[in-house]
């Protein structure tokens, strides 16, 4: 039963006192999909990402992901869904962290290869607290697929990351992604957002411009993804 | 220097929640002593039944009237009797048919008082203010011989031994326990949001009601093995006063727990962070403390704060601790049963309080 999209979202609206955090964004991510969501920081990416967990009710517009309108808790054990700060207990081993969140879903057998899939099964025991800053967001990673996520949702997951460990992280993705999950990704460092199968530019809670990286390159007119990303955001204050 | 001193004035400036703590909670903390204080007053309510057929009665008793420190009421024996065993005064102070022939011709005086006993100050209080009255009494009489004064005291609950210790004690493992549990789940609670784990929690498939409820069973657990152990202290180390069941002690403090608990929850949703949780204790603790009768009597506090009592949950826990372990009370007292009743239905309204909350912080 494969929808042909995982998101859908319709003319979404949501203002936060007089903040306009998303203003009538309109966008499809086709299952099997890796879509980046490029944008500056404050432009509205967590917003959107939220109101895709249910996070955040919009005041117009209709979010509808894997074929249920959101909010909608019984879908929440399909994705999964890691924040942007590495959002783990941190007097708790790693292995206890990962146990906890299968618990919730129910997918406690999945414990063992949610950690050798980040690599961490060497550091099961450690506390989190005694981990370095990669670490802890390969923590985070593996708590966010432990339930078998159809749809993953990564808010920034590679700030603050080393380009080797930000390397083995995209190999990862990658795998997931051939194997049929839906991976949405929002960040702002432009090499990663080459690594993406379609780029949605979002800005001051609009989406500016969609396509692949090469499609962008060439409608801004220019050689590399950052120039686009540039000029297409000169289009509007 | 000057750069940290105007640096922490500004951080004031923008925390106006801090800022407003520091200035209006100890006035209102202040008002409140002088309200308890200043008030009606904490004289005990006294029964005076007088069937002395000779004179040496009333003297006394208008020397008791005199001395002020009592609030009497003249009634009948069977009428005081009934009036102590309900709580409604704290003492009756009796002097028989011959207290008058017997001082005067076996120069004994013998005053027989009847304490509550429940309030080892008021007890005191009581017993004093008799024992100044008839000095003044006697020392008054025109060339009397020396009296043999011989105060009959007996009480209906503690004893001569019962002291402050065992009055404050029963009211203390209440708030110890609601007090700490409170503090300890209202900061983990916070560090759920800080540290961005509730976020999670809420994009997982769990119910809002699920994760308050399971945070009451965690919380739960360790204020059970922490009620036990005040308790058996309380108990067996400093040997505080207890007639009643360990076993209904324990419900009631793990009630309280329970309430306390949801209490911290739902009040860290008010707080950014774990500063402005630590604020909330003198807010929620402080007129609890002053209010909940644990140190005045809420009896004798204006009746408009007597209001403010009654909806505070620590004074039903108070009251029913007091009854259980000064009175000796069980299940079947009603006032127990209203208390239990009561600090129930408190722990319930906070869980859906605390369960509302959650949903609304995700809106």
């Amino acid at each position: 039963m494969a929808e042909e999209y995982a998101i859908e979202v319709e003319g979404v609206v949501k203002t936060f006192g007089r903040l306009r955090a998303l203003d009538g964004v309109s966008l499809r991510v086709r299952a099997g999909e890796v879509y980046g969501l490029l944008g500056p920081n404050g432009s509205g990416k967590t917003t959107l990402i939220r109101s895709l967990v249910g996070l955040v009710k919009p005041d117009a517009g209709t979010v509808t992901v894997l074929g249920r309108r959101m909010p909608d808790v019984g879908i929440l054990n399909r994705i999964g869904y890691m924040t942007q700060a590495a959002a783990l207990y941190p007097d708790l081993s790693v292995e206890e962290n990962v146990r906890f969140f299968a618990a919730i879903n129910g997918t406690e057998d999945n414990v063992d290869a949610a950690l050798d899939f980040v690599e961490l099964g060497a550091r099961r025991r450690s506390a989190v607290v005694e981990l370095s800053g990669g670490m802890r967001t390969r923590a985070s990673l593996a708590c966010a697929l432990v339930n078998r996520p159809r749809l993953l949702l990564l808010d920034e997951p590679t700030v603050g990351v080393d380009p080797q460990l930000r390397r083995q992280l995209w190999d990862r993705f990658r795998a997931m992604a051939d194997q049929g999950t839906t991976i949405l990704v929002s960040s702002h460092v432009m090499d990663e957002a080459e690594r993406t199968q379609r780029l949605g530019l979002i800005l001051f809670g609009k989406l500016l411009a969609e396509g692949t990286a090469q499609e962008l390159i060439a409608r801004a007119g220019v050689q590399r993804l950052e120039d686009a990303f540039l000029k297409l955001s000169e289009v509007q204050p | 220097m000057t750069a940290i001193w105007f640096r922490i004035l500004a951080q004031f400036r923008r925390d106006r929640r801090t800022l407003a703590l520091l200035f209006v909670i100890p006035l209102v903390i202040l008002s409140l002593l002088y309200f308890l204080l200043r008030g009606s007053g904490g004289k005990p309510n006294v029964d005076l039944v007088n069937e002395d057929q000779g004179p040496v009665g009333s003297v006394i008793a208008q020397a008791l009237q005199r001395g002020d420190k009592l609030s009497l009421h003249d009634t009948s024996l069977s009428t005081a009797q009934a009036d102590v065993n309900a709580g409604r005064v704290d003492a009756y102070i009796h002097f028989p048919s011959d207290f008058s022939e017997r001082a005067l011709s076996a120069h004994v005086v013998q005053p027989e008082v009847r304490l509550e006993g429940s309030q080892p100050s008021a007890s005191g209080t009581v017993v004093s203010a008799l024992a100044q009255a008839m000095q003044a009494a006697l020392s008054a009489a025109p060339g009397a011989a020396p009296f043999t004064v011989d105060v009959r005291v007996s009480y209906l609950h503690g004893g001569p031994g019962f002291d402050t210790l065992d009055y404050f004690g029963a009211a203390f493992i209440g708030l110890v326990v609601f007090f700490l549990v409170f503090v300890v789940t209202s900061v983990s609670f916070l560090r759920e949001r800080s540290q961005g784990t509730l976020e999670r929690l809420m994009a997982s498939p769990l119910r809002r009601g699920e994760i308050v409820v399971g945070y009451m069973l965690g919380f739960a657990t360790v204020a059970f093995v922490q009620s036990v152990e005040v308790i058996l202290f309380s108990l067996y180390v400093l040997k505080i006063h207890n007639s009643g069941s360990v076993a209904l002690i324990f419900l009631i403090s793990l009630l309280m727990a329970m309430s306390a608990v949801n209490l911290g929850i739902f009040l860290s949703m008010f707080a950014r962070t774990e500063f402005q949780a630590v604020q909330f204790i003198p807010l929620v603790i402080v007129p609890q403390v002053l209010l909940s009768g644990i140190v005045f009597p809420i009896e004798t506090e204006p009746n408009w704060l007597q209001l403010i009592s009654k909806v505070l949950p620590l004074t039903y826990a108070v009251s029913g601790l007091r009854d259980v372990m000064i009175k000796g009370a069980d299940l079947g007292w009603a006032s127990v049963q209203l208390d239990l009743g009561v600090v129930l239905g408190f722990t319930v309204l906070l869980v859906a309080a605390a369960a509302a909350t959650l949903r609304r912080r995700v809106a």
